[in-house]
């Protein structure tokens, strides 16, 4: 007798009642919590998992498990999770948010868990823009890209180029962690990272995974524009494991 | 409470151009010599809920964003009936699309509830992108007796951007236009709502695989589709949940390979080889 | 009574006395410590701030001899609120210690408990504002503690008058925050926080059990969210925590009345303004002066009824605070009656001697 969720194809570890979600169409997010979901059913986790999330695009994504999900401030998931997991240290949990969460106001908490090594883990959804409020820039927009608060283009050269998060946050992090970027275009290898990911965890290190995602509704893009863009950030931001750059590198 | 301002509530999905046909009508209004208001409901999510507009005229001033009751209220899509249904007095003229709602979702009495079935003739004759343009036509025309010509051009200069590129659909938009003034509006007999989102899965099989598509949860991205390495998606007939077209699988093309499945963000279509 | 019996007697009393209470040579912060483990409290999470800091260094001193106790020094003060959040769903009695311009940053965890409704307990030890301000004393973060986050929030405000209600107060906010669900504070100031003095610490009572929040059961599983779709759906949630706070009201509220029977002149003071207050009245009750004290020990919610009923024979109200009018803004909002009366004693961030007081009061034409 198949359950509800399986006769949609759904895993069984997301809430079918909060179906269809509140992302958008096509949202990049949507895909990359569904196979964390997948990745849940097959390790078998639902029992021990904890997510917090981030405000921002996160936030939509409150009820969409069939696990506690605890809803909290922008870039304020990783010391939520931090306080959690130091006072249930047998849970797994997951930290969930967005580029702007990760790595402008939430930096700061991210950093510091990645420099004391906390056992926790941390997904940064990477669109490259700001998209709950409308697509304003962010630090991993691109030189030249286009947003509502970068109508011209942002210039790099006022604002920063791409800001490689992974990359900063494995510099200060301990030698177990393990950080890693992946993208919505090989939901295969997203799957695979975010295994070894929560398995850092199970071992009692820091672990983060970026996920390079697409926007369709703020890009202003249809299917094929959204990941013809996401190849063009594939290769600005390296997808793979991150390794920690010695003193002598440039 | 008496003053000379009329209340209008545009509803629908979002992404169907609700805001869109809001902002010309409003300047359009404008335009006219009125006094305008207007406002778009909003939530924290870009999409997911449907998308409301609340526009007021006067030759007077307006006070105040908001009201409670409207005199003319608008809606194009079933799921946006419980958020505006509030705005529905008792001398409030309604404007639906009968091809996407039933009559009997409404308790308004026959003389001030109207429709046009503007998402059939948008899918059959002047395209899916046309549904608000026929909408918008049979309330100007119909609710406010808005000259023909002078709200066309209002929606030329708002929609310049789209009809410079494509010749094809300024000229279908113009038809639809056309069409939606001369149309005499549904007041006793009403298209079939054949249009609502389908609350049933659509399977299709053969020998080898079945394929299952969830028309309740396709926000008609079209992932699946540019995903697909050989070809057997395109867009259908079938309406999703926010009134985009569905994908249709040819199922002897189809090779199973679970791309389908691996990058729609909804669960809603999978194949699965028996 | 026979000599001999009353020394028995009295002895009695004293091992009875020492079996419920302890004598200690202590500052407030380490009562604070103390009385935070009694209550309970096994997590602490904080950032170093005069005049506070005494409170994370003293707890993490406890925590490297008994290993049940945790605590993170952790890389701001938002971040220690929010991990203390993060504990709490957790099912732990965890807390945090601020002051001054922490304070503010604090507000933002705070909201969140607000709004969640999550029993977030946090010691505020008040220095000058606004800004850096004073890292000594004051009366001055009053408003922020008692009204503080952003939108309707609720929470409740004990301010602690001397070494002793540092530690007996320091257990009772953890039970009081784990009953009703709202976050509770207490309020001390640097000179309590300093002041090393012989304090008797009563046994407080059983602390209220804690729980877990976030229940870890998948098939029932806990969503809880702080972002809401529409205003009508969220002012349903704003409302039912104010009918909740409005019931705790009775149960929750205190004040102490010292001498104020028969008083014309009455003094509302609370914190260690008001230790220096009581000794004032007892110089001035015996220069035959009708004047008596009473003292807000919850400055939200304030104790409405008993304080009415107390000032009803005042002719004159002194209100006297380290600060410019925060404590009266909140008597005068529940007691409009107190507006007619007041005498405003205010100096912002400087304390008041016992001596300046009486003189006040004495004064006064």
């Amino acid at each position: 007798m198949k359950t509800q969720n399986e006769q949609f194809g759904m895993p069984n570890c997301l809430n079918v009642i909060s179906k269809p979600s509140l992302f958008c169409p096509g949202c990049g997010e949507s895909m990359i919590l569904k196979h964390l979901g997948c990745v849940i059913d097959h390790e078998k986790l639902q029992s021990k998992i904890t997510l917090a999330i981030d405000i921002g695009c996160t936030l939509l994504s409150w009820n969409y498990f069939n696990f506690d999900i605890i809803q909290t401030h922008h870039g304020r998931s990783v010391p939520v999770s931090v306080g959690y997991k130091m006072a249930n240290n047998k849970r797994l949990v997951i930290a969930l948010m967005g580029d702007g969460g990760a790595y402008a106001i939430g930096l700061q908490s991210l950093l510091h868990a990645s420099f004391r090594n906390d056992p926790i883990l941390a997904i940064v959804i990477n669109n490259t823009e700001y998209s709950m409020t409308g697509g304003q820039m962010a630090p991993t927009s691109l030189p030249g890209e286009i947003t509502s608060t970068s109508p011209l283009g942002k210039n790099a050269s006022i604002f920063g180029p791409a800001f490689h998060g992974p990359e900063l946050v494995k510099q200060v992090s301990g030698s177990k962690s393990f950080i890693a970027r992946a993208t919505v275009s090989n939901p295969t290898m997203m799957e695979t990272v975010m295994t070894k990911a929560i398995n850092t965890q199970l071992g009692g290190n820091f672990s983060m995974v970026e996920i390079l995602s697409i926007c369709p509704t703020n890009w202003k893009t249809d299917a094929k524009e959204s990941f013809d863009f996401l190849s063009k950030l594939e290769k600005i931001y390296p997808v793979g494991e991150i390794v920690k750059k010695e003193k002598n590198e440039k | 409470m008496k003053n000379d301002i009329t209340k209008i509530v545009l509803a629908g999905e979002g992404g169907q151009g609700i805001q869109t046909i809001a902002k010309i009508l409003s300047s359009a209004l404008l335009y006219a010599g009125y006094n305008v208001s207007y406002i778009p409901q909003f939530g924290p999510e870009q999409r997911g809920t449907p998308s409301v507009s609340f526009i007021q005229f006067s030759k007077s001033n307006i006070p105040y964003p908001k009201f409670d009751t409207a005199d003319i209220v608008m809606i194009l899509r079933r799921r946006a009936i419980k958020t505006v249904e509030t705005y529905i007095g008792t001398r409030t003229s309604v404007l639906f699309d009968s091809s996407t709602i039933a009559r009997s979702k409404f308790s308004v009495n026959n003389s001030r509830i109207f429709a046009i079935p503007a998402t059939k003739l948008a899918e059959e004759e002047f395209g899916s992108k046309n549904q608000n343009i026929l909408a918008l036509g049979a309330l100007a025309k119909n609710f406010l007796d808005y000259p023909k010509n002078a709200l066309w051009q209002e929606i030329a200069i708002n929609l310049a951007k789209k009809f410079d590129g494509n010749k094809e659909l300024a000229e279908k938009s113009k038809a639809a236009f056309d069409f939606a003034y001369e149309f005499q509006l549904e007041n006793r007999k009403f298209t079939k709502p054949e249009y609502d989102t389908s609350e049933n899965l659509i399977l299709k099989r053969n020998a080898e695989r079945i394929a299952v598509i969830v028309p309740k949860y396709c926000k008609g991205c079209g992932i699946c589709i540019l995903k697909c390495p050989v070809k057997a998606l395109s867009f259908g007939k079938t309406l999703g949940v926010y009134g985009t077209p569905t994908p249709d699988i040819d199922i002897d093309k189809c090779i199973a390979c679970g791309n389908c499945f691996r990058f729609c963000p909804d669960c809603a279509i999978k194949v699965e080889k028996k | 009574m026979p000599r001999r019996s009353f020394r028995r007697y009295n002895t009695l009393i004293v091992c009875i006395r020492r079996l419920l209470s302890e004598n200690k040579f202590i500052t407030g912060n380490e009562a604070v410590v103390l009385g935070a483990i009694e209550g309970g409290a096994e997590m602490f999470f904080g950032y170093p701030i005069t005049p506070a800091t005494e409170i994370l260094e003293g707890w993490i001193k406890t925590a490297t001899e008994d290993k049940s106790l945790q605590y993170l020094q952790a890389e701001d003060e938002i971040a220690s609120g929010f991990a203390t959040i993060g504990a709490i769903l957790a099912g732990k009695k965890a807390f945090t210690a601020t002051a001054g311009v922490g304070h503010i940053l604090m507000q933002d965890p705070i909201s969140m408990a607000e709004n969640e409704r999550l029993p977030f307990v946090g010691i505020i030890a008040q220095r000058g504002g606004p800004s850096t301000g004073t890292v000594i004393y004051s009366q001055q973060e009053v408003n922020l503690a008692a009204l503080g986050g952003n939108g309707d929030g609720l929470r409740i405000v004990y301010s602690a008058s001397n070494v002793a209600e540092c530690f007996g107060l320091s257990s009772k906010i953890f039970s009081t925050a784990w009953k009703y669900n709202f976050p509770t504070f207490m309020l001390t100031d640097g000179y309590l926080g300093k002041q090393k003095i012989s304090t008797e610490l009563k046994k407080p009572l059983k602390p209220y059990p804690s729980r877990k929040i976030l229940k870890e059961d998948f098939s029932n599983p806990t969503h809880i969210r702080n972002c809401y779709g529409s205003e009508p759906e969220f002012a349903k949630v704003l409302q039912r925590n104010i009918s909740d706070y409005k019931y705790l009201i009775d149960k929750v509220a205190e004040s102490e009345n010292y001498k104020v029977s028969g008083a014309t002149d009455v003094i509302l003071a609370h914190g260690s303004v008001a230790s220096a207050a009581k000794s004032a009245v007892d110089n001035l009750r015996a220069d035959g002066h009708k004047v008596g004290l009473i003292r807000p020990i919850t400055l939200r919610p304030l104790d409405t009824k008993s304080i009415r009923s107390q000032i009803k024979n005042a002719k004159r109200i002194f209100i006297i605070e380290s600060a410019f009018e925060q404590f009266a803004r909140l008597l005068v909002y529940v007691l409009p009656e107190v507006a007619s009366k007041m005498i405003k004693i205010f100096k912002p961030a400087v304390g008041f001697t016992a001596e300046e007081i009486y003189k006040i009061v004495k004064e006064q034409k």
